[in-house]
């Protein structure tokens, strides 16, 4: 009852914004169209007749925006008379009176709809009584509807013309029944005029296709039409039949306005996200799986609503996904379906039989749905399945389909005779040639496929043909490689990557071999290069495989900024670049919080009010770009705000007031900038004075430095910031400087070098015993021994000899003291084994060119190592002062 | 008495439980066992690379076809001097609870049954030595091997005791 509140409210206000309604208001004719169309999909299908009366207005409403009415204040009369009785009929118990009502409303709409045509389409059926093929009546049968007598007038005139022609007799003698039988649809005398008009269409393409097999099938439709006329009843019920041909009549008998709707597949907008398509398509897809052996289960053990739910919630699922993408059909479909498992999960049908079938049948439509929409092109409309049309009237009501939960009911076309196949293939030309004309005609692209109007069996048929075209298409679009995917374990994934590292050092190691090297084994050598190629391919190959786009990134930065944005009572507008940029899917998860911290703080910090910005000559909206590309094997992602930009002089006040640099003597001022990312550095505090919920900057550096990135700044005053990060494309290879002290090797990953040097004694001091000081370019740094540190034996000690790595700790520079640099190398990162736990100073292992293990050193671990080690025994030191 | 007796019958069974097939190897003289069924595989001496702020028993860590594991040494866990590395010194790879560990030995021996009765208690030795690392006493045919829980011995960090044990049964 609450659906039809809601949906009585809609069609009231549908009702009232038509009522001041102007024939040139074309967007409210748009805006009125569009809720009847989400009306009717909210009408529950025990009121169809509602549902028809509202098809009914919406096809007036089409004919309004085209301008082909007669009087368009009666029309919209009937349309406003029409909707009230669909309210009426909805808010009340089902009632003759209602029911009464709405019939009422439908005839006065269908008068004054004909009314509108008359005018226009009697000139139309002149010129058209004078073509003369067969083919020709067969599509102008097939676009006319049943009603419109002088239409079948002219048409009947033509067959007239042309049975007086024809010389094969079977033909003349079908050619003239079908005459008789048009004559007694415009005289009113036929019963069922439905029933006769299908007959006619049907005898006529006997007369087409009756060159070869004319005998048999021309009598088996001669012997329906007799059962048709005798008795309209009975046939309907029919089981000889064919199903699809009873639903059909049962379709046009029931539901007049139905028929008369084209069925249009569903069409992609143009700005439709791909991915966003796919990963429907995809998930649709394993749901539907799951539904389908659910639904096999249910036929065992047909009480099991665990079952019943999975099945449920596919359809649901896909029913909203689909509506959000504007897939009509598919929604229809799936809101339909669903209908039908929610009664059986109401127990009040079971899922056996018919409905089992019925609800199997869906599921084969919408998985075949599912590919024309995966093969879909933009702002082209999708093929609907074969039976798309009978599948969804049954669906609407499968009681009065003859479904039931003991007979199997076989919905499928291929129940038909070999008759109707002949037939299909005539028809389908006849269409072919029908809609020749009426591509000429301009349709209101989005909403014209609604409305237009049709008879939906020779559709159908039509879409058939073209799936089948469709499908061949698909198959050849797979075979080129469309963009189909297979989910993989990321662990397994993740070992492969390893795997295949591992073959590029084995390989290396190979061709590194003296043997090789050598330069005597010719063949050899080429034969491990030629490996070398193809391994450095699987490489990249298998590198690209955990690739991801930043999109999904992005897309939640946009909602952040939209969020804070409203929250600050700021103008931001937000701008993404090259999101498409992959990488590693491992590194998704550490990039996100940072910029999350950074968007934040660009539209909370940097961007500024819209007043002060319009003092300042800026425009009202700030603007935070976010970028995203690839420059020299790393991944860049920039973050650009046009806001207030850094002070430079007051972030240098706030370190000196911090106690974190003495003065600014000899700082960069992408160093002052860097102060930022010190601990305990409020951004809040420096920036502006919108009070502080300052995000730590550091947690943004440390997280960019744990995937091996580096993050610079670049800020004018007043004109805005620039943040660049730059990242590894994977964290799984580390570029690292292989490192030797005494006789270890050691793997210092590059970016946290910043350089390295041999120094002079002039640039070594000690400060008090304390601790060893070097000095490059006025600034001092402590050194630290990393023999000393690791216990190793044999190295240099003597830091002239030695050579000096200048390493970054966040906060201040230091020099750690090395044997020397072997050279760069790529490696694959590996744990220790849980067995030897968590060693101080070292990340991780890698094997290194020779076999050997090659221990990763974590630059920041060592320095913090040094400095407890070196406080350590000053406090000693201090210790032994006090005491003597 | 009853009480006596249950002890009794759980020592059996723990006897019952620990029999089987045992790898036996040498240090210095002494002739240890592990349970076969943790010993994954042995491998000769591998180059390792030593991994600087862990105990002296730590070896360091080896490349084991593309995996790192880190080795230990029996010898020094033990509190032996250290020895020279001959042809025969090698790494028996065990697994412990999911981990994998080389332990350095100076010498396979072979893969023997020992049945339950053929395994003797742990001799008390006063509160100095800890003999909970040793699963049993191994007696077949006069000669006696110490039959070491490996697990445990690889998660504690110092099993020196052991080699007294060994050292007062022979």
């Amino acid at each position: 009852m609450q659906t039809e509140r809601h949906v009585i409210a809609a069609l009231n206000q549908t009702r009232n914004q038509l009522s001041i309604l102007q024939p040139e208001d074309k967007d409210t004719i748009i805006q009125a169209g569009a809720s009847l169309e989400a009306v009717i999909h909210e009408i529950p299908e025990n009121c169809r007749s509602a549902i028809e009366a509202v098809t009914l207005c919406l096809h007036a409403l089409q004919t309004i925006y085209q301008g082909g009415y007669a009087d368009f204040e009666k029309l919209l009369k009937a349309v406003t008379a029409n909707l009230v009785a669909v309210e009426q009929a909805l808010g009340a118990p089902p009632n003759p009176i209602s029911e009464m009502l709405l019939k009422q409303g439908e005839q006065k709409l269908k008068a004054e709809l004909e009314n509108k045509s008359t005018a226009a389409e009697n000139v139309k059926a002149i010129e058209k009584a004078k073509v003369l093929t067969l083919n020709d009546i067969a599509s102008w049968l097939v676009q006319t509807e049943a009603e419109d007598k002088t239409e079948i007038a002219a048409i009947c005139e033509a067959i007239k013309k042309i049975s007086a022609e024809e010389k094969v007799v079977e033909k003349r003698k079908l050619l003239v029944k079908s005459a008789r039988e048009l004559t007694r649809i415009v005289n009113g005398k036929t019963s069922d005029a439905f029933e006769t008009f299908n007959l006619v269409g049907e005898l006529i393409d006997q007369v087409n296709s009756a060159d070869e097999p004319a005998e048999i099938s021309v009598n088996s439709i001669q012997e329906k039409a007799q059962a048709v006329v005798s008795d309209p009843e009975t046939a309907e019920l029919q089981n000889e039949i064919p199903a699809e041909k009873s639903v059909k009549t049962n379709e046009n008998s029931k539901a007049t306005a139905v028929s008369g709707e084209k069925l249009e597949g569903d069409i992609l907008a143009s700005d439709m996200d791909a991915g966003l398509v796919s990963e429907f398509v995809m998930e649709s897809r394993e749901m539907l799986e799951a539904g389908e052996s659910a639904l096999l289960a249910l036929e065992t053990d047909p009480n099991d609503i665990e079952n019943v739910n999975t099945v449920f919630r596919a359809f649901h699922t896909i029913k909203g996904t689909a509506a959000y993408l504007g897939l009509k059909r598919l929604t229809e479909l799936a809101h339909h379906a669903e209908s039908l498992l929610s009664r059986i999960r109401d127990r009040e049908i079971n899922c056996t039989g018919g409905y089992a079938n019925l609800a199997l049948r869906s599921l084969d439509v919408l998985k075949e749905m599912l590919d024309a929409v995966e093969g879909a092109k933009v702002e082209t409309a999708m093929s609907l399945p074969a039976g798309y049309g009978n599948l969804l009237a049954i669906l609407k009501d499968p009681e009065a389909n003859g479904v039931d939960g003991k007979t199997d009911f076989q919905p499928a076309v291929s129940a038909n005779s070999e008759t109707v196949k002949v037939q299909k293939e005539e028809v389908a030309e006849a269409v072919e040639e029908g809609k020749a004309d009426e591509r000429t005609e301009a349709y209101e692209p989005s909403k014209a496929a609604e409305f237009s109007k049709e008879i939906a069996v020779l559709r159908e048929e039509d879409a058939e043909n073209l799936l089948n075209q469709e499908k061949s298409q698909t198959k050849k679009a797979a075979a080129s490689g469309s963009d189909s995917s297979v989910r993989v374990r990321t662990d397994r994934l993740d070992r492969l990557i390893d795997m295949v590292g591992e073959l590029v050092i084995a390989q290396s190691m190979l061709a590194q071999d003296a043997t090789v090297v050598q330069g005597i084994h010719h063949e050899l050598s080429r034969k491990i290069s030629h490996a070398g190629k193809i391994v450095r391919e699987l490489q990249d190959l298998s590198m690209g495989m955990r690739m991801i786009p930043l999109k999904n990134t992005f897309q939640k930065m946009a909602r952040l900024v939209r969020d804070v944005a409203k929250k600050c009572g700021k103008q931001v507008e937000f701008v993404t670049e090259g999101e498409d940029t992959e990488i590693d899917r491992n590194m998704v998860d550490f990039i996100s919080d940072p910029l999350v911290h950074m968007v934040r703080n660009a539209v909370d910090h940097g961007i500024e009010r819209p007043g002060i910005r319009q003092e300042k000559g800026k425009s009202a909206m700030g603007t935070v770009r976010l970028s995203a590309y690839h420059a020299g094997g790393d991944v860049v992602v920039e973050l650009t705000d046009d806001g207030a930009g850094l002070d430079a002089e007051k972030l240098v006040a706030k370190a000196i007031a911090k106690n974190l640099i003495e003065s600014d003597k000899g700082m960069s001022e992408s160093e002052i900038f860097k102060l930022i990312f010190a601990p305990g550095f409020s951004t809040a505090e420096i920036l502006t004075d919108v009070s502080g919920r300052g995000v730590g900057m550091d947690v943004v550096r440390r997280n960019i430095e744990a995937m091996r990135g580096r993050i610079e700044i670049n800020s004018e005053k007043g004109k805005g910031s620039v943040f660049t990060i730059r990242l590894p494309l994977t964290l799984a290879i580390t570029d690292g400087m292989l490192i030797r002290v005494g006789a270890e090797k050691y793997i210092v990953p590059t970016v946290n070098i910043q350089m390295s040097f041999q120094p002079n004694q002039k640039m070594l001091s000690s400060v008090n015993g304390r601790g060893e000081l070097v000095s490059l370019r006025g600034e001092l740094m402590p050194i630290f021994r990393v023999h000393e540190l690791f216990d190793v034996q044999n190295a240099i000690e003597d830091p002239t000899k030695g050579l000096l790595m200048i390493v970054a700790d966040g906060r201040r520079r230091c020099a750690l003291l090395v044997d020397e640099l072997l050279g760069q190398q790529q490696v694959v990162t590996k744990t220790l084994g849980q067995g030897i736990g968590k060693i101080n100073g070292v990340s991780g292992g890698a094997i290194l060119g020779d076999g050997c293990v090659g221990l990763i050193l974590d630059t920041a671990e060592i320095v913090a190592l040094a400095r407890q080690n070196t406080s350590a025994v000053d406090r000693k030191e201090d210790l032994i002062q006090q005491a003597a | 008495m009853t009480n006596e007796a249950t002890a009794q019958q759980a020592k059996t069974e723990i006897k019952n439980r620990h029999a089987g097939k045992f790898l036996s190897f040498f240090l210095k003289q002494e002739e240890y066992g592990i349970e076969i069924l943790k010993v994954q595989e042995i491998i000769g001496l591998l180059p390792i690379t030593r991994v600087p702020r862990t105990p002296e028993y730590m070896r360091g860590v080896i490349n084991l076809r593309g995996k790192i594991i880190p080795v230990t040494e029996l010898r020094s866990k033990f509190g032996m001097e250290e020895r020279e590395e001959t042809a025969e010194t090698c790494i028996i790879v065990v697994e412990t609870s999911g981990l994998e560990i080389g332990v350095i030995v100076d010498k396979v021996s072979e893969v023997l049954d020992i049945s339950a009765a053929e395994i003797e208690d742990v001799p008390s030795f006063g509160t100095e030595v800890s003999t909970d690392y040793l699963l049993g006493i191994g007696n077949t045919n006069g000669r006696v091997r110490l039959l070491l829980d490996i697990d445990r011995i690889l998660t504690v960090k110092e099993a020196a005791e052991l080699h007294n044990v060994a050292a007062s049964v022979a």
